[in-house]
């Protein structure tokens, strides 16, 4: 027994097992912050790392991620008032006009698996709702999904809301369309072709 | 026999068919469309906020209003093509936002970029009619391109035209500038695609474009399609049933509207790829899901769609050949009626190729030759002349062979078949600087179809007009 196994257990994404294995450690009065980063983070890492080399697939990666959550959750009463778990808290959500939410929906799900907190507004959604929403949530990061060609225009119109909003949040944009010269153009703080580099881009923004 | 693409019998058919008439009556379908929810409404149909419930008589009676052939109007009657039966027609890409170069560079499309493709589109052997988006302009304003694109096949082709579904104003605009040049739009003049969103619904804007093409009787492709793994379940079999019901419940809405609507049925199920998370076209699993779904269409008596010449590649190599050859054979041999992106795309759709256009030109050939049954009449057994040569016969002597040397046996223009020292002498030896040069020739060849002028000013004047020019 030790705090390794939790890590292992998240990463062949036994939920049943990192919960039972995270109250053994507490009632063994393992530190707290130990079975947190050395058991849960560590462990996310790992997964990362192997979602990156193509060894694990999505399904999986979401699997441990999800098994990972539920072992936080049984940390969480015992972590320290004001220690931050969440990484930042990001909105997420396809621009008006464009319902495609495949990839935000991977996207978001890969933010919610490295730590992040994210509030998903879902497709068609318009420069108002990612306002109040980011001023709601204290929000660190506004990504914006776009598929169509026809609704990149509407990017703009959302990145130059938030600005003019004068909240303290950074834009990202993506989307298969979507390119980096386009996210320079309308002056959003940053672009990823894919969900994997959304999360490294966000982590940035989150920790800057 | 069991071969995986021949392995459903009437029984699969039937249990595809109960399973979504279980999802239709249970289940629901949401149409976020008040004009559409009052329509159902006015047919005394079960609705639940936006959700709409189905019974198998509104299915069947819908089913029984759909023509099983219909013809659409080209500019040039002789350019006429028919839907439905054994009929194979073909269009070229849809959609692509992006030219891939032959350097493997992407690049926006632009408008001269949909102008060149409507050239290559009416000089084409092979392809019957056009795309409403052969590519999306990108430098042009996006709420008026649809305009721009309808005008382009309007003035330069004389084939027939794709409706724009964007939206219920383009979906106007369509019927607006056909009234134009068609005395009688009552006749099918265009064909529209209309998507679902998977799983289970329609978008708003869809709805409402379905409406005014169905009131006005304009074919509709009534297309649902499940990303395998994301939008609906992994399987096959489930993703049928949740594509083959929301496309039936479109149907329903088009046939309540305008019974006799002419519909082309279509199912997409494109496999996640699971590493990635992304969206995969050319795949054993979509040619397979085509091979049923065309099944399913002759099931219902429908015209059926299938996707076209598809490839994950981003350039003209093996994978782009084989990949394009085995969407478009499977489509071709399993029945179905009509293929969108029949020419040019690469990377799932994303991107369009004026090479890789060419290169499936010579595809296109190939599968509409191969769809053409053998000919079995007295002059192709050519008994006497069998009998007259016995075994000290020359064929390529004969009149019966001079008669059909051009005709016979189809002629790739980009493909090679020659020896080897010829290959290693031409010049230039490259397929992608073959198809450089052809496309040269295509260009050149190329005349812009006859006009009425006062019909081309008036189709001018509405689309400045609209643009507020
Ligand atoms: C904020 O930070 C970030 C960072 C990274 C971000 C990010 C945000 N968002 C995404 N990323 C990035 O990370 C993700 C994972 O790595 C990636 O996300 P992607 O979304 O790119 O990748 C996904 C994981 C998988 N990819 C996808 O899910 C998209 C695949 C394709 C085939 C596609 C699909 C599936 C659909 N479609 Co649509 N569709 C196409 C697409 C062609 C293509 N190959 O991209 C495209 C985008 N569609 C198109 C069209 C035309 C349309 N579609 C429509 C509808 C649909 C379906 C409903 C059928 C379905 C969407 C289902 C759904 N729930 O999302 C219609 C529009 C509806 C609307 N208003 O939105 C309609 C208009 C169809 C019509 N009737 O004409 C074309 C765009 C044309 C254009 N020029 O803009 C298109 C290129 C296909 C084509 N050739 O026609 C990255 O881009």
């Amino acid at each position: 027994m030790a705090v390794k196994d939790i890590a292992e257990a998240v990463v062949v994404m036994d939920r049943v097992k990192v919960v039972e294995l995270v109250k053994t450690e507490i009632a063994a009065g393992t530190e707290i912050d130990e079975i947190l980063n050395a058991g849960l983070i560590d462990a996310m890492d790992i997964v990362g790392q192997k979602f990156s080399d193509g060894s694990l697939f999505v399904p999986e990666m979401l699997m441990a991620a999800k098994a990972m959550k539920a072992g936080l959750e049984e940390l969480k009463p015992h972590l320290s008032a004001g220690a931050a778990v969440s990484r930042g808290t990001v909105i997420i959500g396809t621009v008006k006009g464009d319902l495609h939410d495949i990839g935000k929906n991977l996207v978001a799900l890969m933010m919610e698996g490295a730590g992040m907190d994210v509030v998903d507004l879902g497709v068609d959604i318009d420069a108002e709702k990612f306002v109040k929403a980011a001023i709601e949530h204290n929000a660190g990061v506004v990504a914006l999904s776009a598929l169509l060609t026809t609704t990149m225009p509407t990017m703009e119109t959302i990145v130059a809301a938030i600005k003019e909003a004068g909240i303290a949040v950074k834009t990202i944009i993506g989307g298969a369309p979507v390119t980096a010269a386009f996210a320079d153009q309308i002056g959003a703080d940053g672009f990823s072709a894919d969900a994997p580099g959304a999360v490294e881009l966000t982590r940035k923004l989150l920790a800057a | 026999m069991n071969r995986a693409i021949t392995n459903f019998d009437q029984k699969i058919l039937d249990s595809i068919h109960k399973y979504s008439l279980e999802l239709l009556s249970d289940t629901g379908i949401r149409f976020p469309s008040e004009k559409a929810l009052g329509i159902f409404r006015e047919h005394d149909f079960r609705t639940d906020g936006e959700m709409v419930f189905f019974q198998e008589k509104d299915i069947q009676t819908a089913l029984d209003t759909v023509p099983s052939v219909f013809t659409i109007k080209a500019r040039n009657p002789e350019k006429d093509i028919r839907i439905g039966g054994d009929s194979y027609m073909m269009a070229p890409g849809y959609g692509p936002p992006f030219i891939i170069e032959p350097s493997g560079e992407k690049r926006n499309a632009l408008l001269d970029d949909v102008h060149k493709f409507c050239k290559l589109v009416q000089t084409s052997k092979y392809l019957d009619f056009n795309s409403s988006i052969v590519v999306q302009p990108t430098e042009v304003p996006q709420e008026t391109a649809h305009l721009d694109i309808l005008l382009a096949t309007l003035l330069m082709t004389d084939k027939p035209i794709m409706g724009s579904s964007s939206s219920e104003i383009a979906a106007r605009d369509s019927l607006k500038l056909a009234e134009m040049v068609w005395d009688n739009t009552d006749e099918p003049v265009m064909i529209s695609l209309v998507d679902s969103l998977s799983p289970l619904q329609y978008a708003a804007e869809m709805v409402d474009s379905l409406m005014v093409f169905a009131k006005a009787g304009q074919p509709l492709i009534v297309h649902s399609s499940c990303s395998l793994g994301s939008t609906g379940p992994i399987t096959i079999a489930g993703s049928l049933v949740i594509s083959n019901a929301t496309t039936l419940a479109g149907i329903c809405l088009a046939q309540l509207i305008n019974p006799g609507t002419p519909i082309v049925y279509g199912l997409g199920g494109s496999p996640t790829e699971m590493k990635t998370g992304g969206y995969v076209n050319a795949s054993p699993e979509d040619a397979k899901h085509t091979a049923i779904v065309t099944a399913l269409g002759r099931y219902y008596n429908i015209p059926c769609r299938s996707q076209g010449a598809l490839t994950e590649s981003f350039c003209l190599d093996y994978q782009a050949g084989m990949e394009s050859a085995m969407m478009l054979t499977t489509a071709a041999l399993s029945g179905a009626n009509l293929s969108l992106h029949a020419c040019g795309t690469y990377g799932s759709m994303l991107g369009m190729s004026y090479e890789k256009f060419i290169a499936d030109e010579d595809l296109c050939g190939a599968v509409k030759k191969l769809m053409q049954p053998v000919e079995f009449t007295d002059d192709a057994f050519a008994m006497d002349m069998i009998k007259e040569l016995g075994t000290s016969g020359n064929y390529l002597m004969e009149m019966h062979t001079l008669k059909r040397c051009r005709s016979e046996f189809f002629i790739p223009d980009l493909n090679i078949r020659t020896i080897h020292n010829k290959w290693l002498e031409m010049e230039p030896r490259d397929n992608v600087e073959r198809a450089a040069n052809i496309l040269v020739k295509r260009f050149a060849e190329y005349e812009k179809p006859e006009i009425d002028p006062d019909i081309e000013k008036r189709l001018v004047q509405y689309v400045n007009q609209r643009k507020g020019m």
